[in-house]
């Protein structure tokens, strides 16, 4: 022990090989270097664990949840997925050839490989960041912050913030389009499946007083216009007195395995329902709860009338801010995987989504730094044949971020 | 593999460790992306159940990551030890996931909706900002 100290007082601590950063508690550039790399290995060996915890919650979710993750993933964007394992194996190569070049002493391959790899990582981080704004801004988050401004397949969605961009006083339903459009509903009219031709029900809706015996008075009888306030920008007010007014509302039911063909004919499986929905202006809000909201529907002349009245309680149908709603009728339809809305629980995939990408992209992003470390080390000339070290790790830990992107693209992005 | 660390000696005296040959880069980085291309496409076709397709795209993952820690990880040319400390983890990770689904059909069905009303989002037009 003290003869080896000697040994290396006698050299100043930086061994045989010339490079200063051999330190002086090792025997030798080899003995440090090893040191290092097992060092590394144990390190990879705990983010192996440390992701296999989020992995272990994907997993056990994805077996009693599986209707969620073929819903949700369509959210995600193959194309912007693909991309970024693309990009994360070119930095994985220029990262591998990085410690190459460190290894044969080819210092402008070095610099040029490093900056490579930083470059690869930061459009990761870009796509990501364009990734997570968008569904920032459609609210596709994690816990109770998912509230979707529309399905996967494109049909408004009715959220509980109802703060989607662009999209404040969008009331027309236009159910031969599939989608809604801006300005406001024409026609009296509701299309009450938007697989036949045509146009099914023609609705009134109106509002009645509740009598002091609790009935309703029908000679307080109000029409409710649908004709509702104009489109107007994000944050301004709304024209109070166009207020209340309804509009119609197509919303598929959702079933418990819309994977299923046989189990979706049968029973619950994606029947179809066309709601009221009447909305209320804030001023009007306070002195409702005594009436009711009562739609008359019939089917229009050539074929034969029939009555869908049905009556609700305006104060037992608020949802959310205002917004009644009653139910019409009823259809069996088919396919409506994607264009019901989604399943209960679905912010779970997001909440796992961001928890997997989120601490992904926090190691990409730590990789840049110490990526940027290492150029500015390449740059100072410092690494040499015999000292390479942190070069090799830093390549390392990079593969291993890589390595867990591989997984979590097909199962976050591919899912079918 | 015996000789590969020699390879790196013969090279240029020092060898701490082994140089990957450039060759074997490009072509571990051409079959992943090749692996990534063929992922993508086969997730568009159905292979005869949502099972099989997952069994696929993992059986590809997989793949992708041995290569990924067999030659950019230089673990196949590296010390013996590194792939026990790796492999250790990958099998405390597996039987971390193992035990967790141990009792995934223990339990009795949860009824999170009645099946004759399911629960729903409305779909339809924005409501509008009351």
């Amino acid at each position: 022990m003290s003869t080896s100290h000697d040994a290396h007082a006698d050299d100043h601590g930086h061994g045989h090989h010339g490079s200063p950063f051999v330190q002086h508690h090792y025997d030798d550039a080899q003995h440090q270097f090893d040191s290092g790399k097992l060092g590394i290995w144990i390190f990879l060996a705990q983010e192996v664990l440390f992701f296999s915890a989020l992995f272990v919650a994907y997993i056990l979710y994805r077996v009693h949840h599986g209707e969620i993750y073929s819903y949700a993933h369509k959210w995600l964007d193959v194309k912007m997925g693909a991309i970024n394992t693309a990009v994360l194996i070119t930095s994985s190569l220029t990262a591998a050839w990085a410690v190459r070049c460190a290894q044969l002493n080819q210092r402008r391959g070095l610099i040029f490989c490093i900056a490579a790899t930083i470059a690869c990582a930061c459009g990761f981080l870009v796509i990501k960041y364009i990734e997570y704004s968008h569904k920032y801004h459609e609210q596709i988050l994690f816990g109770r912050y998912f509230d979707p401004c529309e399905t996967p397949g494109g049909n408004p969605l009715i959220t509980k913030s109802n703060d989607c961009p662009g999209r404040l006083g969008t009331v027309k339903w236009d159910f031969g389009a599939g989608k809604a459009t801006e300005g406001c509903f024409e026609s009296s009219t509701i299309d009450l499946d938007p697989r036949e031709p045509g146009v099914q029900a023609e609705c009134e809706v109106f509002e009645v007083k509740l009598g002091h015996d609790g009935k309703p008075e029908e000679s307080s009888k109000k029409p409710i216009t649908n004709v509702c306030a104009p489109k107007i920008g994000h944050g301004e007010e709304w024209e109070k007195n166009k207020f209340p007014c309804w509009m119609p509302s197509y919303q598929p039911a959702v079933c418990p395995d819309l994977t299923d063909p046989a189990k979706r004919a049968q029973g619950a499986a994606g029947r179809p329902q066309v709601g009221i929905i009447v909305s209320y202006g804030e001023d009007d809000h306070e002195h409702r709860p005594h009436s009711i909201i009562k739609a008359e529907c019939k089917k229009p002349a050539p074929p034969p009338a029939v009555d869908l009245t049905t009556e609700v309680e305006h104060h037992k149908l608020e949802l959310g801010r205002g917004l009644a709603k009653t139910h019409v009728e009823e259809h069996h339809g088919h396919d409506l995987l994607y264009a019901g809305p989604p399943p209960e629980h679905t912010n779970m995939f997001f909440t796992i989504y961001f928890a997997m990408t989120g601490l992904h992209g926090i190691h990409v992003l730590v990789g840049v730094f110490v990526f940027i470390w290492l150029l500015i080390r390449a740059i100072k000339g410092q690494f040499t044949p015999d000292y390479f070290g942190p070069v090799d790790y830093a390549a390392l830990y990079w593969h291993i971020v890589d390595l867990i992107w591989i997984f979590l693209f097909p199962l976050l992005y591919l899912i079918v | 593999m015996a000789t590969a660390p020699h390879h790196g000696h013969d090279d240029h005296g020092h060898g701490l460790a082994h140089v990957a040959a450039i060759k074997v880069l490009l072509a571990t980085g051409g079959t992943l992306l090749l692996l990534t291309l063929v992922t993508v496409i086969s997730s568009k076709i159905d292979f005869g159940g949502a099972s099989i397709n997952l069994a696929i795209a993992m059986v590809i993952a997989v793949t992708k990551a041995t290569l990924v820690v067999l030659f950019f990880m230089h673990l196949r040319y590296d010390r013996l030890f590194h792939s026990v400390v790796f492999c250790s983890a990958i099998l405390a990770a597996t039987l971390f996931v193992g035990f967790t689904l141990m009792d995934t059909d223990q339990y009795q069905q949860t009824n999170i909706w009645n099946p004759t009303a399911p629960p729903m989002a409305p779909v339809g037009p924005r409501a509008i900002n009351g």
